[in-house]
């Protein structure tokens, strides 16, 4: 159920970089939400269903992005499986760390990226733009933080169910009423 | 006892996961590099394309009711009707002018072919590519609407891209702007040939002999010698022309004739055999 709903969320994700922050102005660049995922799943999630997640995630992705099928899986399974080790030898989870953490992934997925993309096709002359990577790094750690906390309750409530939601009167200051 | 067992257990979930992983990557190692979908992309493409579809066409509407009704009704409608006659003259002009230089040159030959006589289909983008480094496009015509991989994609502009990836419902445009994609063309006034490959925002033009000439708002078109795109077709106008000391070529850079960030509607030349093919 987890994995479905995190899935869904995924693909609504990438519906939404791929049609409406394609119209947003150059400045406010086009935030990779789908990466952030990824980054959340690596670091929250256990080996097994979030390692399914990111192959998902980047088997979509290939349709979208890019013109080498294949890439995006590789990249985004390294980036899981290095990010799942450090997890469990560091404490990356907090909320301190979230951003560098979101940035330094990115930077690492588009160095990735970009190599393979470059042994793929050394003919086309790929254009590495320090403005354009640093802008969506930047806006990447900026969002980072309360985008996990969003996918966090997200998780709660779908691991917790509504079920186990109560919904009581809330309780006054006076508890000294007999 | 219970530890034995409960290792057991672990091994083994460990060993399973390690087929699946092993599985998982001889599958995806056996596609990498490769540009064409195969059935799961295909049927992923037609699900997600359709969330896209929906969401290009409710901001559309968004998007028509903010520019028609409330911002400045009256100076839209006739500009909106001022650009559509431009670009019909533009269309024209540009036609006219391709149609004289290619008869001054070519009247003494035999076997002259009309451009562009084949049918051809509309479509509307539904999606862009996100990544930094790849310009593609998705839109809403497929392999039932009879595109085949490899037909030219253009505008009333010019040349956008060629097909890359179908399915049955929608296809993938590899745009000419994108660093992969490589294009012959001509120099409309003196008929100097050469190959244009993209950097991202706009074309550069290879192997032009230093000899050559070509200048400063020169027209570039399309030669039709890579069996793609039609000839005569308007690619762009050279902007800056570099001689460096060494090597044989002259350095060229064009700026496109199609604004690329403005693109909302596609025709597809269904050209019935496609060299890509």
């Amino acid at each position: 159920m987890l994995i479905f709903f995190f899935l869904m969320l995924g693909a609504t994700l990438l519906t939404i970089q791929t049609t409406i922050f394609t119209m947003l102005p150059p400045w406010m660049g086009n935030p990779d939400l789908l990466f952030l995922l990824i980054v959340f799943i690596a670091i929250r999630f256990d080996i097994f269903p979030g390692a399914l997640l990111a192959l998902l995630f980047g088997l979509m992705t290939d349709i979208y992005a890019g013109i080498f099928l294949g890439l995006y899986p590789v990249v985004y399974l390294l980036l899981y499986f290095l990010l799942q080790g450090m997890s469990r030898l560091l404490v990356i989870d907090e909320t301190v760390h979230q951003a560098p953490l979101a940035a330094t992934s990115y930077l690492f997925t588009s160095s990735g990226i970009f190599i393979f993309a470059t042994i793929l096709a050394p003919d086309a002359s790929l254009d590495w733009s320090w403005r354009n990577i640093i802008l969506e790094t930047l806006i990447l750690a900026v969002i980072a933080i309360p985008f996990y906390h969003f996918c966090a309750k997200l998780q709660e409530l779908v691991q917790g169910g509504l079920k186990n939601r109560t919904f009581l009167r809330p309780k006054t200051g006076n508890r000294f009423r007999v | 006892m219970r530890n034995r067992a409960k290792r057991a257990r672990q091994i083994k979930a460990l060993l399973l996961f390690g087929v699946l992983l092993v599985l998982i990557l001889m599958l995806i190692v056996a596609t990498v590099g490769r540009r064409q979908f195969n059935a799961p992309h295909k049927f992923t493409l037609e699900l997600i394309g359709r969330a896209q579809s929906g969401i290009t066409s409710v901001t559309g509407v968004i998007t028509n009711i903010w520019d028609g009704y409330i911002a400045l009704v009256d100076v839209r409608e006739e500009n909106l009707r001022l650009r559509a006659e431009l670009q019909k003259s533009k269309a024209l002009n540009n036609k006219y002018a391709e149609a004289v230089a290619i008869n001054d040159r070519l009247t003494k030959l035999l076997g002259l072919k009309e451009s562009l006589s084949a049918p051809n289909l509309t479509a509307r983008i539904i999606g862009r590519d996100p990544s930094l480094w790849f310009k593609t496009v998705i839109i809403d015509r497929g392999s039932s609407d009879g595109v085949k991989q490899g037909m030219p994609v253009v505008t009333a502009e010019g040349i956008v891209g060629q097909i890359m990836s179908l399915s049955p419902h929608y296809a993938k445009v590899l745009l000419t702007i994108d660093p992969n994609s490589a294009i012959d063309v001509i120099v409309q006034r003196t008929r100097v040939q050469g190959i244009i490959k993209g950097n991202g925002s706009g074309y550069q033009l290879h192997y032009v002999l230093k000899n050559w000439e070509i200048g400063q708002g020169d027209t570039i078109v399309t030669s039709g010698l890579g069996g793609i795109f039609p000839e005569g077709l308007q690619v762009g106008k050279v902007t800056r022309v570099t001689e460096s000391r060494r090597g044989m070529f002259q350095k060229i850079e064009i700026q496109p004739s199609v604004d690329f960030s403005q693109l909302e509607h596609l025709i597809i030349i269904m050209k019935e055999n496609s060299l890509a093919e």
